[in-house]
């Protein structure tokens, strides 16, 4: 395990597209986090002030935070999983002894690595912003409802076992990012809608992309549907992913760590067929 | 016995295409045994197989008289087909990647750096080097730790000939420390130099196999010039002096049998009346010989 980790680390904090990605991850969520403090208006009923209190401030930060899981953190792990295909370095540790075992737990490693440098970002931007917000604090209000950020922490685990499964399918790093993207914004939402409304919400992306919802406080509950003068639905925010999830957030949690699973078990049994 | 590898009926093919069929090798400790062949004669599919890289269709093979595991390949030192490392860490890192994988103690990376005369690259990174350091490397890479078992892939692939006399003194240098060499080359004259045995691939077969000496001793050709070579030629092969014997460009090129030298002829001949205007010997030559013994073996 320990020889596992440290060979990552080599590979990993000294690659620029590593550090350049992490760093613009950690500048455009601070920004962002920033920005939306500076956000200041108040309807009655609705505070912007609110939304940074605890316990509300979890929520929001760790929604905030999944919509960078796509694009960074998932791009990361399909660079630097099929760069090991690409450079033949998945080869070359391997005719060194490393097994195949070892060279998928060593990716795991590196997406559980990466997973808890976003967790503890937003566990610490959440905890500052929301001390500096709300009054009247005790400890137990502060961290009630900050097992999102663990649930943040599954999404971006999930998001990159995707990314690892496409990056071992594929030769080519171009596609395997291409496909890891286009799986999530166009093929699983239009494959969807082959299926009865009721099979929908249990795609893996429906499933790993709902974990982190809009906050309750600011999504569309109480005008889920719009009625037009012919009197039938028009839109259907939940069928288009903006609306929070219809299934249980426990049922969700589990079943993502069953798709997680299912990618690590199905990359796996790639890694372990192929020709390097 | 010593047995380092053994392999038995190892096949496997791309597609239509057949890499290698049933495959059969045995390689004991202290051989520096060399696998021969032309281009796409299945030598890098099979070095390939038994170092873990790809998977065999059928067959097995045994390292140290063990099925195939990671700890075996933690002890054999490898360079197979040409080198890969990652291009953006330095030679350094590259080497502490494979030293930590093979649990070896990272003083070793400077020893091995020096022996290819990389060292003062040492921090450079691997996308920088030449072809011909990039294969330095790929040496060093297989040396590190002193690995018992040494498997080289046409180790002196792109080497400048100064580079190509340094790796093939290295190579001779770690023979004679006992170690036990694989080494796959098309180049007949490097198999000849370096090893002590040898395995002729050819379409994925084995077609000839032996002790290097022995394999390849060639016959001495004669080449004579005569007034009536038919006649020459009728009298040695009625008289069985000959192993081949053929006319070309009014010459008769001769392999005597063992028991006749070129000077027994010339007093032959001249005693039944042919003088020889000119008599010509020289050393069959191994690459001859090498192409010969893939030509004759049409399947």
């Amino acid at each position: 395990m320990k020889h596992l980790l440290k060979i990552e680390l080599i590979k990993t904090l000294n690659n620029a597209t590593f550090r350049i990605i992490l760093i613009l991850h950690f500048i455009l969520f601070l920004l962002l986090v920033y920005l939306a403090t500076r956000i200041d208006f108040s309807v009655p009923g609705f505070s912007t002030q609110n939304m940074f209190m605890f316990p509300n401030v979890w929520g929001l930060f760790s929604w905030f935070a999944s919509w960078f899981n796509l694009l960074f953190l998932g791009i990361i792990i399909a660079v630097l999983g099929g760069n090991e295909f690409a450079f033949r370095t998945a080869r070359l540790q391997v005719t060194n002894g490393l097994s195949r075992n070892e060279l998928l737990l060593s990716k795991i490693i590196l997406i559980l690595l990466v997973a808890a440098w976003g967790m503890i970002l937003v566990f610490l931007s959440s905890t500052v912003t929301g001390l500096i917000f709300s009054d009247g604090l005790t400890l137990q209000k502060i961290f009630e409802g900050s097992y999102i950020v663990l649930v943040y922490f599954v999404q971006a685990v999930g998001y990159m076992c995707f990314a690892l499964l496409m990056a071992s399918l594929f030769k080519s790093n171009a596609l395997s990012i291409m496909m890891y993207l286009l799986y999530f914004i166009m093929i699983e939402p239009l494959f969807r809608l082959f299926f009865p409304k009721v099979i929908r919400p249990y795609f893996p992306v429906k499933i790993i992309s709902g974990l982190t919802p809009v906050p309750e406080f600011l999504s569309l509950t109480s005008e889920s549907q719009f009625i037009t003068s012919s009197g039938k639905n028009q839109l259907d925010f939940d069928a288009i992913g903006l609306m929070p999830s219809s299934i249980p957030g426990y049922l969700s949690f589990i079943l993502s760590l069953v798709y997680i699973g299912l990618f690590v078990v199905l990359t796996w049994l790639i890694i372990k067929r192929k020709d390097l | 016995m010593n047995e380092i590898l053994s392999v038995s009926g190892l096949t496997k093919h791309y597609g239509s295409i057949q890499a290698i069929s049933d495959l059969e090798l045995q390689i004991e400790h202290g051989q520096v045994f060399g696998i021969l062949g032309p281009n796409g004669s299945g030598k890098t599919t099979t070095l390939s197989i038994i170092t873990g890289i790809i998977h065999a269709n059928s067959g097995s093979y045994q390292w140290f008289g063990r099925d195939p595991s990671p700890e075996s390949l933690q002890k054999i030192g490898s360079l197979v087909e040409i080198p890969y490392f990652y291009p953006y860490l330095s030679l350094l890192q590259n080497l502490k990647i494979i030293a930590t994988i093979k649990n070896i103690p990272e003083e070793d990376i400077g020893r091995v750096l020096g022996l290819t005369n990389l060292l003062s690259r040492k921090h450079s990174k691997f996308s920088t080097l030449s072809l011909g350091m990039k294969q330095r490397l790929g040496i060093s890479a297989a040396m590190l730790g002193n690995p018992e078992v040494l498997v080289l892939d046409e180790p002196t692939n792109g080497l400048d000939p100064e580079g190509f006399a340094e790796v093939r003194e290295l190579i001779l240098q770690e023979a004679r420390n006992g170690k036990t060499i694989i080494l796959a080359s098309h180049i007949l004259d490097e198999v000849e130099k370096v090893c002590s045995h040898v395995a002729v691939l050819k379409q994925g077969k084995v077609i000839a196999r032996g002790k290097v000496h022995e394999l390849m001793a060639g016959d001495d050709v004669v080449r004579v010039t005569t007034e009536k070579p038919e006649a020459l030629k009728d009298l040695l092969v009625r008289e069985g002096w000959t192993k081949t014997i053929t006319k070309e460009n009014g010459d008769l090129v001769i392999t005597l049998t063992d028991d006749k030298s070129p000077r027994d002829l010339n007093a032959f001949a001249f005693e039944k009346g042919h003088v020889l205007d000119k008599i010509q010997v020289s050393k069959h030559s191994l690459e001859s010989q090498f192409l010969e013994l893939v030509k004759n073996n049409t399947h």
